[in-house]
């Protein structure tokens, strides 16, 4: 239980031993977790790792078999979420469509008696701090999706909350919209300096906004990190698969700095790899791997054949078939045309020990 | 110009075909209903407009001017407005509930409810209501359980007056109210409610400024049916009412069948419709503003 002292000045929401278990499932398996002040932190997962349960459970619509739930110095372990002081913004906004935007973000002033005066100064504040200023006398159905997505955040935000939850809030927006609300959102919760808990499936998303990450899988929390750790050092198998794209072999270190693919070809490996015969994932991201030119020396050089480019704009995506008959995707800047690789070409590549990353197998 | 010209029947025919994809659904729907629209046009529209003429005999409106000005006549229709009133009014207070617990419980629960709730339509309304004449009499069940266990020295008058009609009236009107609001509760987003929670509201705020907004037009529809249906009732209030509770349909029914005075009853029912109408349009103007959100 050391990850979440209680009462610690570090962790603003403070989850230890965390237990939820539905009959003969257990949606979340002992998570010890501590966010801290002013962080984004993002809970990041697939479907059916815990995620949503672990939100339900900071925002009270769970209660935990076992272990404590703590904000701050407070204990809201059992709390009704009428009770903790939380600011959510749904999935799908859930504004109450029979009141006016301006009577939606007053609802929980006036639910804390908040003088009347004082609401109406707050929702023109909050209604320009997301830039929805003259909007608050419409109701919900006559704005856009955005326009309802700033208007959610507003409402979780008005009333100075100690924490905001965010459950998948960008899913319902176009690709273009979802990014730049997702800048606005980081932009607003560091300039409030809110404590924030987000809990997404889209690891893209994750690495945007988040200070740190916690990769769940099946109720746990297998890593905890920064953005660039878990991009760069994945913990484990699972981390490297879901987060960005990897390439990722099987092997057995073979001594001497050396580990062995499954083909039998020898890699060299990056220092402190595991003892001999153990066995390993070797992680290569697609950028790292280079086209090489005369006369370069790389650690592990290979020959073979495209079989399948993906134009991406910047970068063009490969997929080779390497000669000891290994596949390996690539990912390179887009060069002018006539360089570019089709398929059928022959090229040779390599990267340096250093360019690997290992992770446990199993 | 001899080339547009040429063109035209051609363009006619295409104009054809178009109209007719467009509109086939609506024409093949209208051709489906045409036995249903057709009965009600000859059994129904058919003879209301020969009863309205019947209430302008002799090109005069004399049996309007009664209607609307005889104190007896005015009174009853405003008593049956009232009891109508009153009976939308008993059926919101005891349906809503039930509506809520059909919308809320885990099955069997819904399913058991709703066979619970139907179970009066399978059953003939005459029996109902005489059945209701032996729970209710002076001597009746509910008398004599009450006398016999020392609650009470004297019967409850229950029968033969207003308090009869109201609940036979509510007995037979209830699903009409719990039907159209638990339709309306079972689309209410349950994340509504657990944003209004996660914001601070406690239960009855989150039922005062969430749910109860949200079933309104449900409410709407179940009080305009119960209201509408209420106005025109017949047997009960002649059955339970014992003579002493007067509402329109009686009154009608008396003008017919003792005076054979078909122009005045038709101008009784022309005035019946009318009020409901007018209550109908009510009713919508009232909520209009309210009426989807979904």
């Amino acid at each position: 239980m050391a990850a979440a002292t209680p009462g610690s000045d570090e962790g603003d929401l403070a989850l230890a031993g965390v237990v939820r278990r539905f009959g003969a499932v257990t949606a979340l398996a002992g998570i010890d977790l501590a966010v801290r002040k002013g962080e984004l932190l993002t809970i990041l997962g697939p479907s059916g790792s815990g995620k949503t349960t672990l939100l339900k459970v900071v925002a009270g619509f769970e209660m935990p078999d076992e272990g404590e739930v703590l904000l701050g110095e407070r204990r809201i372990t059992a709390a009704p979420p009428s009770k903790r002081d939380i600011g959510m913004v749904f999935q799908n906004y859930a504004l109450f469509p029979h009141m006016t935007i301006a009577e939606n973000i007053a609802f929980p002033l006036q639910m804390r008696k908040v003088p009347k005066a004082e609401i109406r100064r707050r929702v023109e504040d909050v209604l320009a701090l997301v830039d929805l200023p003259g909007l608050g006398g419409r109701l919900p159905r006559q704005l856009s999706g955005g326009q309802q997505q700033r208007a959610a955040l507003a409402r979780a935000i008005v009333f100075g909350p100690r924490l905001l939850l965010l459950d998948e809030p960008f899913g319902a927006l176009d690709r273009k919209l979802r990014e730049q609300m997702q800048l606005e959102v980081r932009r607003l919760q560091r300039k409030l300096g809110l404590t924030a808990l987000f809990v997404t499936h889209d690891q893209e998303e994750a690495l945007i906004l988040s200070d740190r990450i916690a990769v769940m899988e099946q109720g746990r929390i297998v890593q905890l990190g920064s953005p660039e750790e878990i991009y760069r050092r994945p913990a484990t198998r699972f981390v490297a698969g879901f987060i960005g794209e990897s390439n990722l072999f099987r092997a057995r270190v073979a001594g001497n700095g050396y580990a062995l693919l499954e083909n039998g070809v020898g890699v060299p490996l990056p220092p402190g790899a595991p003892p001999e015969g153990s066995e390993v994932g070797l992680m290569l991201r697609p950028e790292r791997p280079k086209p090489i030119s005369a006369g370069e020396r790389l650690d592990s050089v290979f020959s073979g054949e495209v079989v399948e480019t993906v134009y991406l704009g910047e970068t063009v995506k490969y997929r080779i078939r390497l000669n000891p008959g290994l596949e390996i995707i690539v990912r390179w800047p887009f060069r002018e045309a006539g360089e570019s690789l089709r398929v059928g070409d022959r090229t040779t590549l390599g990267w340096n020990r250093d360019d690997l990353h290992l992770v446990g197998w199993s | 110009m001899t080339a547009a010209v040429a063109d035209r029947p051609a363009a006619t025919a295409t104009g054809t075909a178009i109209w007719w994809r467009n509109n086939r659904a609506t024409a093949l729907l209208l051709l489906a209903a045409a036995p249903a629209l057709l009965f009600l046009l000859a059994f129904y529209l058919l003879p209301m407009m020969l009863l309205l003429a019947q209430s302008f005999e002799g090109g005069s409106l004399k049996a309007y001017e009664k209607a609307l000005t005889d104190g007896l006549y005015v009174r009853v229709l405003i008593d049956t407005m009232l009891i109508a009133a009153y009976v939308s009014v008993i059926c919101l207070a005891l349906g809503y509930p039930v509506a809520y617990f059909l919308a809320s419980t885990r099955p069997p629960w819904p399913t058991i409810g709703i066979i619970f709730v139907l179970l009066p339509f399978w059953t003939s309304i005459l029996v109902r209501t005489y059945g209701w004449m032996i729970l209710l009499g002076r001597n009746g069940i509910i008398n004599r359980f009450l006398l016999d266990i020392g609650l009470l020295s004297d019967p409850l008058p229950l029968l033969n007056n207003l308090n009869g009609v109201l609940i036979g009236m509510v007995h037979v009107l209830l699903p009409y109210m719990v039907f159209p609001i638990y339709a309306v509760m079972r689309r209410v987003d349950p994340a509504l409610i657990a944003a209004a929670e996660g914001l601070g509201a406690p239960g009855w705020q989150i039922f005062r400024r969430v749910y109860f907004p949200l079933t309104l037009p449900g409410v709407l529809a179940g009080v305009t049916l119960v209201y509408i249906l209420s106005i025109g009732f017949f047997i009960t209030p002649a059955l339970l009412g014992g003579g002493k509770v007067i509402m329109i349909a009686v009154l009608i029914e008396t003008q017919v069948r003792q005076f054979l005075n078909w122009g005045f009853a038709a101008a009784l029912s022309a005035v019946l419709l009318a009020a409901t109408l007018l209550v109908y349009v009510g009713l919508r103007r009232l909520f209009r503003s309210d009426l989807q959100w979904s």
